[in-house]
């Protein structure tokens, strides 16, 4: 259970400090009212665009902060496995990843007008798609944090890797927001079976990407 | 033997940090390794630490050869870098690393008060001075009690009052030791061996004698 205490420690700190959250938090509000000033039809994957950004500068933070005040090593010599590691920063990303989405969709769909007709699995889809980005983002930040462009090299690995979640969760949001469900297993099926496999390929390279 | 390097080579990309270096380490032996700025020490004890893997050679710590869980927990280790998070108070960061290690709680208080940090344990760490901070990775460090503690360069940083507190810290500690320093008076008073590393090499491994004459030689 080390990656629970790895995941309260940084919760603990973010909550104090509120370096991520605030800034997180900001940029959404923002977006959201930088779309509705220009966007005159707006489009239910307006959301998901809010979200993808937002994590994009966010999740990484768990793994990047460790490297910038030289805690990373701290974790080196203490025992406790990359995996733990990684699934306790997994687990930050996502409490994080879901105060986003409970302070961004009552905001969204106030501003846009734009109320599903299935909220709660439209809701369910994008908590799924996020988790599926946390994963993600979370296993790549391991990959970068060596590199010294390394906030500027994630987003451009993640973009291609987290493409068919995108474009699965966008296509499942859209449906629940019309109640059209027909075909919607399709997508969750690749957004559930992409966030698996992510974890597991993150579980199986932590160990030779943590250690130089 | 605890620690057993044997031909141990790093490399940075096209840098060579260490070539080839061999040298041992006993129960209960404090060694320095000594050198210059850039000579390789922070390297050698990286790799005995498991913070990054040899290139090429044989690391042997514990009598293993992968430094895993099992050996961590026979680790302290005390860095220039505290190892700690500032914006965590002291008895957060060293419940932290307790849980980490298994450790029961009562060992924290232990440590604090020895330490002389038990009143101000609420406090966060980046409020505390470089030498407070300098005693709470000591007693992080300890947590575990480790049989084998590697000090790399651990007074960096420290005035002369802490300095004086660290060494009268480390005379009540009977375990083996490996020891970085880049002062030869601080090499002699701690250790009883010392290994002279040079450019990544290993160009003295003796007694803690007439370090000052020793340098001289080889560097000449």
């Amino acid at each position: 259970m080390k990656f629970l205490k790895i995941a309260i420690k940084d919760l603990r700190t973010e909550f104090r400090t509120k370096g991520t959250i605030n800034f997180l938090f900001l940029f959404a509000f923002l977006s959201i009212m930088l779309f509705s000033a220009t966007v005159e039809k707006p489009e239910p994957a307006l959301l998901w665009i809010v979200f993808i950004f937002a994590g994009m500068l966010g999740y990484s933070r768990a793994f990047l902060r460790e490297v910038e005040t030289g805690t990373l090593d701290a974790l080196r010599i203490s025992p406790v496995s990359p995996s733990s590691i990684l699934f306790g920063k997994i687990l930050y990303n996502s409490v994080i990843m879901l105060m986003l989405q409970a302070f961004v969709i009552p905001i969204f769909m106030a501003v846009f007008d734009i109320y599903p007709e299935n909220l709660i699995l439209a809701v369910a889809v994008l908590t799924a798609g996020n988790l599926a980005f946390v994963v993600v983002s979370s296993s790549l930040s391991v990959l970068v944090i060596k590199s010294r462009a390394r906030e500027l090299l994630l987003p451009i690995l993640l973009f291609p890797v987290v493409f068919p979640v995108i474009i699965s969760t966008v296509q499942a949001f859209s449906m629940a927001v019309s109640g059209n469900l027909d075909g919607i297993q399709g997508p969750v099926s690749v957004i559930l079976g992409f966030s698996t496999s992510m974890l597991a390929v993150g579980y199986l390279t932590i160990d030779y990407a943590f250690i130089e | 033997m605890i620690v057993e390097l044997k031909d141990v080579e790093k490399s940075f990309g096209r840098f060579k940090a260490l070539k080839r270096i061999t040298f041992s380490v006993k129960e209960n032996e404090r060694v320095a390794l000594l050198g210059p700025n850039g000579s390789g020490k922070t390297t050698t004890v990286r790799i005995i630490s498991g913070q990054i893997r040899p290139t090429a050679g044989e690391v042997v710590v514990f009598g293993k050869r992968k430094i895993d869980d099992e050996v961590k927990k026979k680790l302290g280790v005390v860095s220039h870098n505290t190892f700690l998070y500032e914006d965590l108070t002291a008895f957060e960061n060293m419940k932290f690393f307790a849980g980490l290690y298994g450790v029961d709680e009562s060992r924290i208080r232990e440590l604090l008060e020895e330490f002389d940090l038990w009143k101000r344990r609420h406090d966060l760490v980046r409020n505390y001075s470089r030498g407070m901070k300098q005693r709470l990775s000591i007693a992080r460090a300890l947590l575990n009690k480790p049989e084998l503690l590697i000090l790399d360069e651990p007074t960096t940083g420290l005035d002369v009052e802490g300095r004086t507190r660290f060494f009268e810290m480390l005379s009540s500690y009977t375990s083996a030791m490996i020891f970085t320093t880049h002062n030869l008076q601080e090499a002699e008073i701690v250790c009883e061996r010392t290994v002279l590393i040079r450019d990544g090499r290993v160009v003295y491994d003796g007694k803690s004698e007439n370090l000052e004459e020793i340098y001289r030689e080889v560097t000449e």
